[in-house]
């Protein structure tokens, strides 16, 4: 009767802290099929970790546990903890977020990875090194032998992931759970990932949970998708009905909230979900989107819980295209342009960067960046993007002047600014302000909201009146669409996109003409995210502030420059406008970076180019083109052997490559 | 070069030098404590005379730079100089043998606390929050908070007085040797314990509540390691670490600074040694005693520290991530 492989049923998982009783997983019930592969997708806090752990019988102290999860018909819930060993890592394999910090330090990966064998299929350890091998060949990483050999933290991020997954496919699991393996890493990386991933479960037939918070790797894995929201399952069904016709509001907000190719910054605002998801106590009932959809009516309530709307497609509402609301997209997605506000623009050069390098290290000289050259408009936004490694943020930290370049020259306005911060005039440090990227670490936790934006008005711009600072702080914060109430709270107290939101007004408060943005967007979600690059945008049309805007994700990069500059291995690839960075002649670098962006459209599925092999390595001076090593287009020999000459496409618009631009 | 190899002789070179600077402060200090050595020497009732003969045929009138480089030139030739107090004995004579005891008595007060406040912290770390953890919190916390001289008196009294298990003072009989007396070193090694025992069992617990609850533990359990495997195997290794360090930072005190313990139980010890030398001004053993307890200190810091890196794969092999 029953052809699932997991079943979960009415699953309820709640958490016992000082503030009382949290439900961070309600009325669960799913299914997963042999060798089907489901996808769950939600903002964090939305259950999809707790879900899993449960599944592996793994939680907390305080939490407690109602419902039931059958694997293959037995209630996994009432096994022991001594029971429960025989099933993780045999039956049930798991892939964590981060690879790093989920290998062992202390024990080679070899070790590591044979003790699974070991324990589960009793092997001894000549025949459990010998699983090893076959395991991590199976994974495409070149001499297994060598890696198995090595401790973790010899080996890259993109490795390591894959070294989890081998870990994970060892005893040939009937499912493996994966918890956003490929977040932290690189788009690149991640293409080849999602690739052995697929490869994977065409050799072994395994049934896989893949859980994401971006759709566009949602879509390249997942054939059933499963949308959470608050603990609860808020709409599942296949994949192509999910995504053309969502019919919750949240999953149709959740996917117009990602930036993707065609949305640019003149032509619409990014589509937004106001709030966050808030804990939720045990005893609240109810639809718990409501307090942010745009959809919202006082009877939709009284019609609320999850059902089947259509053959397989479940949803707990069903008002995403209701009409008698009119789309909140519609009304506010007309983004401030530059030439409403202050007419077209006049370019003046803001920062010119001549032949910048740095170097790091003594004895291992790490060539971090490797002789760059490029200017800043004023007023306008340069997106700088490339593989982790690649140098773009210390380009970003050497204008802000955080290093001190080992070679080149940094132009600010005219002046020379080669030089770190401490030797910077006043003027120059409220000039070039700094938004990192995770806001929880870069804002004082012992100063309020008030203090933190005070002290550069205090310091650089010499605001002293403490009514007057009181005064603009609080303008400041309306800009970054913060309450007056924010003045006295404390960074713990607010959220990821709150937090940053203080620190993009702490930036904004002393005027300055240039900020850096280190990936300012990465560690938050995607409703937040679009969020806030939404008011990045305006603030930019506004106050005519010139960004240098770090990032790994083109598509974010893509909807807010107007210049591009594609890094790799410390060097510049391609650079020009927006538009002619994106549309061919690539690049084969740049080519590469687009393809592997997973496509939010399942009718537009495209396979990445996949980039084989290593960035160079950095202790030694590149000879020839730095990318050669992994380029799908290389002309010849003399890739390796010479630096490719600038390509020229227009006056804005270059590249340096072998390939002759009429082939390309 | 092997780095450990590199790293010895790093650690070696930056030794001489702290060695050098501590010297001269060493000298520095003692040259400004009130008091003339050479009236000290002929007491209260010497004439005038008397005394500046005295300074003359020691060249104590000399400038304290040339005093300075004498002493340390004899220092570089094994010669640490006469002890005043004692009437011209060599400290060479007193010293070593001092040495040797304290080294006897912190090998055994070690042998005594590493592994039963490790063992012990272990357990606490993997029981947290349940009774287990509390007693032994608890007597961790109780310990530390008892210095030596009240620990030592309470042991005295159950154990030597009432219970007349070992002997009340730990002193060597004349004519005999240490090797003949061990049974000296246990309530002193006992009492250096129960100053020990709190520190390091609860930096073990709570770096093993860390190591517990990181990423690289939860991956184990969930790849259906057994509990007691993922305990020995996964986390021990890394939940070491802070307490070598803290172990190492305290086994310069362990060897030279006992001197509360010596003092109490009256063990020959060097840290009786450096007590009487003060009480009685004798500034050559002063020094002395003051410049070795510094090598042993620096000798111990650099023992941790190439013990951490042997641990620890991310020193020991260059590369890597972060």
């Amino acid at each position: 009767m029953n052809d699932n492989i997991l079943d979960i049923e009415n699953l309820h998982v709640k958490f016992k802290t000082f503030d009382g009783l949290f439900s961070a997983v309600r009325n669960v019930s799913l299914s997963i099929g042999y060798d089907e592969s489901i996808g769950i997708i939600g903002e964090s806090g939305c259950g999809k970790s707790t879900l899993s752990f449960s599944i592996m019988h793994y939680l907390a102290q305080n939490a407690s546990v109602e419902g039931s999860i059958r694997f293959k018909g037995e209630d996994l819930l009432l096994k022991s903890e001594r029971e429960m060993e025989k099933y993780r890592g045999d039956r049930i394999a798991m892939v964590f977020q981060n690879p790093y910090s989920s290998l062992n330090p202390a024990l080679t990966i070899g070790f590591q990875l044979d003790e699974v064998g070991m324990h589960h299929q009793k092997l001894n350890k000549k025949e459990a090194r010998e699983a090893t091998i076959a395991a991590l060949r199976l994974m495409n990483l070149g001499d297994p032998k060598s890696i198995a050999r090595r401790y973790p933290h010899q080996v890259s991020g993109g490795i390591q992931q894959r070294i989890c997954i081998a870990m994970a496919i060892l005893c040939k699991p009937d499912l493996m759970i994966l918890d956003e393996p490929t977040t932290a890493l690189d788009v690149t990386t991640e293409a080849v990932i999602l690739d052995s991933i697929k490869d994977l479960r065409e050799k072994l037939k395994m049934s896989l949970m893949y859980i994401s918070h971006d759709m566009g790797v949602i879509n390249k894995v997942a054939e059933h998708v499963v949308v959470m929201y608050n603990g609860e399952i808020v709409e599942r069904g296949p994949k192509q009905q999910i995504f053309e016709h969502p019919l919750h509001p949240y999953t149709r907000a959740l996917i117009n909230c990602m930036p993707r190719g065609s949305v640019v910054k003149e032509k619409t605002k990014l589509n937004t979900i106001d709030g966050y998801v808030k804990m939720r106590g045990a005893e609240e009932t109810g639809c718990p989107f409501a307090d942010r959809c745009d959809k919202r009516t006082d009877t939709c309530e009284l019609s609320y819980g999850i059902r089947e709307v259509s053959d397989r497609h479940w949803a707990a509402c069903d008002r995403a295209y209701a009409t008698d609301i009119p789309d909140s997209t519609a009304v506010k997605l007309i983004p401030k342009k530059r030439e409403d506000v202050h007419g077209p623009l006049q370019p003046k050069e803001l920062l010119k960067i001549d032949g910048l390098q740095k170097i790091y290290g003594n004895r291992r000289k790490v060539h971090a960046v490797n002789g760059i050259d490029f200017s800043v408009q004023s007023g306008s936004v340069i997106g700088i993007v490339g593989e982790s490694g690649c140098g773009k943020s210390t380009t970003g930290h050497m204008v802000s002047g955080l290093h001190v370049p080992t070679e080149g020259r940094i132009l600010f306005d005219g002046t020379d600014i080669t030089v770190g911060w401490r030797k910077r005039s006043k003027e120059t440090l409220k000039n070039i302000q700094l938004i990192f990227q995770n806001p929880g670490r870069s804002l004082n936790p012992s100063h309020t909201v008030e203090q933190i934006i005070a002290r550069p008005m205090k310091r650089l711009a010499h605001i002293d009146d403490r009514g007057k600072r009181r005064t603009m702080i609080i303008d400041m914060l309306k800009k970054v669409d913060l309450g007056k109430e924010y003045l006295s709270k404390k960074p713990r107290q607010l959220s990821g996109g709150e937090q940053q939101r203080v620190a993009i007004a702490r930036a904004l408060s002393i005027s300055p003409e240039l900020i850096v943005c280190d990936e300012p967007t990465s560690a938050l979600d995607v409703s937040v995210q679009a969020s806030v690059l939404n008011l990045l945008n305006d603030l930019q049309v506004e106050t005519q502030v010139a960004y240098m805007f770090i990032s790994h994700d083109l598509n974010v990069i893509n909807y807010l420059s107007d210049h591009i500059m594609v890094m790799y291995a410390g060097k510049i690839c391609e650079y020009g406008k927006r538009d002619e960075v994106m549309a061919p002649p690539f690049h084969p670098y740049t080519e590469a970076l687009l393809s592997a962006v997973p496509e939010v459209d399942p009718t537009k599925q495209r396979t990445a180019i996949a980039l084989g092999g290593q960035l160079p390595d950095p202790t030694k001076k590149p000879k020839g083109c730095p990318f050669a090593g992994r380029c799908h287009r290389q002309v010849g020999e003399i890739c390796a052997r010479e630096y490719p000459p600038m390509v020229r496409i227009s006056d804005t618009h270059y590249y340096h490559c072998h390939i002759d631009p009429t082939d390309a | 070069m092997n780095r450990i190899t590199r790293l010895v002789l790093q650690r070696l070179g930056s030794l001489l030098a702290t060695l050098v600077i501590m010297s001269f402060i060493i000298f520095m200090l003692v040259e400004i404590m009130p008091g003339d050595v050479a009236q000290m020497i002929l007491g209260q009732s010497a004439t005038e005379e008397a005394v500046a003969a005295l300074r003359e045929a020691r060249g104590l009138n000399d400038p304290v730079l040339q005093r300075y480089v004498r002493w340390v030139g004899a220092l570089a030739t094994g010669d640490l100089g006469e002890s005043i107090y004692m009437q011209g004995v060599a400290i060479n004579s007193i010293l070593w043998r001092r040495v040797g005891h304290s080294l006897v008595l912190a090998l055994a007060a070690f042998i005594l606390f590493v592994p039963l406040s490790i063992f012990l912290g272990v357990l606490a770390g993997v029981k947290e929050k349940k009774p287990t953890d509390s007693v032994i919190s608890f007597f961790g916390l109780a310990t530390m908070a008892l210095p030596e001289f009240v620990s030592g008196v309470i042991l005295i009294t159950v154990f030597a007085v009432t219970l007349d298990w070992f002997p009340i003072v730990s002193v060597i009989p004349i004519g005999e040797t240490l090797f003949g007396n061990l049974d000296i070193l246990v309530l002193p090694a006992l009492s250096i314990t129960f100053v020990m025992f709190g520190y390091v069992s609860r930096m073990q617990r709570s770096s093993m509540i860390s190591v517990m609850n990181s990423d690289y533990v939860r991956a184990a359990i969930l790849k259906g390691m057994p509990r007691r495997y993922v305990i020995f195997r996964h986390a021990l290794k890394n939940a070491l670490l802070p307490t070598i360090t803290i172990i190492g930072m305290n086994m310069g005190w362990l060897f030279g600074g006992l001197v509360v313990v010596e003092t109490l139980f009256g063990f020959p010890g060097m840290g009786s040694l450096l007590m009487t030398a003060i009480k009685t001004r004798d500034v050559p053993l002063i020094e002395a005693c003051v410049l070795l307890i510094t090598v042993i200190y620096s000798l111990s810091t650099m023992v941790t520290d190439i013990m951490y890196s042997y641990l620890n794969p991310r020193i020991r092999y260059q590369g890597g991530q972060r």
